[in-house]
């Protein structure tokens, strides 16, 4: 059977130096670079990574909220990135996303009923009053009274607010949703009750997820493939198990190192990679393997020169790196201690001036 | 011989238009030399005001210290003047904020800033601020230091500001160092940078920490004793290992459970907390966390309960934390531990 959507070489350029200010530099930055994954109906795929690798602007190429400057995206088999007029709104009501910041995502000037009937309103469905009765039964499905359907956003608090912005993306049905760093902006206590909500939701309305975050516990919990990305890059692709517990590729190692756990115990126990330096400046990515400035288990001069293609290391779980498992992180490891000493900056080639923000 | 830094019964309110709040409202703990201090709580509990308030920084009016006390090394910094206050601030007591974009200023350069401090407590000439300036930016592990101290600091990446930061409070060698989330607005790669680099420090300068967050990772990764806070009240003092492993209050143990993790599969449920925090202007009776809690009984609703030892060193603020049975029902004593 064929995938829900399937991503093929996905690439998006943003041009830096369109504006007067900037002009001197035309330069291109890649946020998103040959980016190839595919999501199976009901599945929640996990992007991963630290800001500025990409993983938004690969959610906002799947929903058209940005043209992609090439590549493939098909969705049931249509080719997305071809659709116009009546064919793509179709296709939104299908997909849909939701945001981050459930403050700024909410039009404070709307009530929560005007914000949730919006885009039935948008699609043409139902009368005024069969709506209003869709959206009080979707603000009691995510948990929420119905009567709060007349409240405005800033009488909540930032878990409601969310409710009501996964509600909103429920209200057409869609297949599959976008969700982009849904519970970063809570607390742990709010941010656990959202994460069973989009669970309970899934299973209720068989929806297929794609699940953009930069926790990895959350990461974990919720998604069944996880695909880690560093600087516009897929570096690894895999099972949820797999990728955790026998990561392939040394970013999603130090990755995982680097996340303290919550068990004081146990975290003195775990051993540490601490990476040198910064992620690179988008705009001056590193050549070959883009990670190959920060790499503890770097060999010269092939990470420096040859870019790892994305490779089969075990059925289902792909990764990118020249010596993925050939011989263990731990032979290159550093200790916690003496990472500073070593050279604590040595592998810095960030541009930090030109960085233009947070591509995430 | 009394500790570096008591916080004894601190009550810090705001009176506002639309009511007093409570936000900090008893808050009590001891710090030595070279120990690190984590403080947990969610966003509203009141961790950065009893920061800000070890710092005198919070502005008065709205703000008033209704009750407690502030010493450090046996004096009560409420009762200092002004100019002593400021004396201490910046020299023997520093802060890192959570936020090195908008808490260093984009119009000075960053070796200016760094030298400030040594400038206004140490009486050092420019130059030799400048100097010192220098070195502590290598110290902090800054590549090129003496040309990166020309820098304005929307030259430099997050993580090296937040370096720079570090750098500033480090300036006069202070006996305390409170960090106020200081890896919320960084990369988790970047905040394992920074955490190692406090270790560090600690290590060769011997001063103590205290370390706000609301991740219980980095917590559990750099404290060795914890505080956790709700609704502005101490609810549960005591070493790292203990409250992690056996906490003694249910909204520590909430906490916990509603915590997924990467380094094991939990499958299926969290189990979150029910509810929302509580408005602090419009506290509940009793206990505050009693409309969340799972295990509240009718003398929960009516009579607030206070801190107190239960083990040695552990305290908590929950009438029931001295019954054993009750520790028993808690999730954590099946498993013996998270």
């Amino acid at each position: 059977m064929a995938a829900l959507l399937q991503v093929e070489g996905l690439t998006k350029h943003f041009r830096v130096g369109q504006g007067v200010i900037l002009s001197h530099m035309n330069k291109t930055v890649k946020a998103v670079d040959d980016v190839s994954f595919a999501v199976e109906q009901g599945e929640t795929l996990g992007l991963v990574g630290e800001s500025g690798c990409g993983k938004s602007t690969t959610g906002r190429c799947i929903n058209r909220l940005l043209e992609a400057t090439s590549g493939k995206i098909e969705f049931e088999g249509v080719d997305v990135r071809r659709l116009r007029g009546k064919r793509l709104r179709v296709y939104r009501r299908d997909v849909q996303f939701i945001f981050q910041d459930p403050y700024a995502s909410l039009n404070p000037r709307m009530t929560f009923g005007e914000i949730m009937a919006e885009p039935l309103v948008i699609h043409g469905f139902g009368t005024r009053r069969e709506r209003e009765q869709r959206c009080k039964e979707m603000l009691a499905v995510v948990g929420l009274s119905p009567e709060h359907i007349h409240r405005y956003p800033h009488e909540f608090s930032g878990g409601q607010r969310q409710r009501v912005g996964i509600a909103r993306s429920l209200m057409l049905r869609p297949k599959m949703i976008v969700c982009d760093e849904p519970v970063s902006a809570l607390d742990v206590s709010i941010q656990a009750q959202i994460i069973n909500l989009l669970d309970e939701l899934q299973k209720e309305f068989g929806l297929t997820y794609l699940f953009i975050a930069h926790d990895l516990a959350v990461v974990r919990h919720i998604c069944d493939r996880v695909a880690v990305m560093y600087l516009g890059k897929i570096v690894e692709l895999g099972g949820r198990q797999e990728v955790y517990s026998s990561p392939h590729h040394p970013y999603t190692e130090s990755l995982l190192s680097a996340a303290p756990v919550p068990d004081p115990q146990k975290q003195r126990a775990r051993s540490r990679i601490i990476l040198r330096g910064d992620v690179p400046d988008p705009m001056y990515p590193p050549t070959g393997c883009r990670f190959h400035t920060r790499c503890p288990i770097a060999r010269f001069p092939i990470c420096s020169e040859e870019e790892p293609p994305l490779r089969s290391v075990a059925s289902g779980h792909e990764t990118a790196c020249h010596f993925a498992k050939a011989f263990p992180i731990s032979a290159g490891r550093m200790t916690s201690g003496d990472a500073h000493q070593q050279d604590p900056f040595g592998g810095f080639d960030g541009r930090p001036g030109g960085n233009l923000g947070d591509f995430s | 011989m009394p500790p570096l830094m008591e916080v004894d019964d601190l009550r810090m309110h705001f009176f506002t238009r639309d009511g007093v709040v409570k936000a900090v409202d008893g808050v009590s703990f001891a710090l030595e030399a070279g120990q690190t201090l984590g403080m947990v709580g969610e966003s509203g509990s009141g961790k950065s005001v009893t920061a800000l308030s070890l710092m005198r920084l919070v502005p008065e009016p709205p703000g008033k210290v209704v009750s407690g006390d502030i010493r450090f090394k046996g004096e009560s910094i409420l009762r200092m003047s002004e100019k002593e206050q400021g004396r201490l601030r910046g020299d023997r007591i520093a802060m890192i904020f959570q936020d090195p974009m908008t808490s260093l200023n984009p119009v000075h350069r960053i070796g200016r800033q760094i030298a400030e401090p040594l400038r206004l407590h140490k009486g050092a000439s420019k130059k030799e601020a400048w100097g010192a300036a220098v070195e502590l930016l290598a110290q902090v592990g800054i590549p090129q230091p003496a040309e990166r101290a020309w820098d304005y600091p929307h030259e430099f990446s997050g993580g090296m500001r937040q370096r720079a930061m570090i750098a500033m409070a480090l300036a006069c060698d202070p006996e305390v160092l409170i960090a106020d989330e200081p890896t919320t607005a960084l990369d988790v790669t970047i905040q394992a940078q920074i955490l190692e680099l406090m270790r560090e420090i600690q290590a060769r300068t011997g001063s103590a920490i205290i370390m706000i967050s609301h991740d219980l990772g980095v917590v559990a990764d750099i404290a060795d004793h914890v505080l956790v806070m709700y609704a502005g009240k101490a609810v549960e003092f005591g070493a790292a290992d203990e409250v992690f492993c056996r906490p003694l209050h249910p909204y520590t143990w909430g906490l916990l459970e509603s915590l997924p993790r990467h380094d094991a599969d939990d499958g299926g449920r969290l189990s979150p907390i029910k509810g929302q925090p509580p408005s602090l202007i419009n506290l509940p009776s009793g206990c505050a966390f009693s409309p969340r809690c799972a295990y509240a009984t009718e003398r929960c609703c009516s009579e607030a309960p206070h801190l107190v030892e239960i083990d040695s060193g552990h305290s908590s603020a929950c009438h029931f934390s001295a019954d054993k049975d009750f520790l028993n029902r808690s999730p954590h004593s099946a498993t013996g531990k998270l």
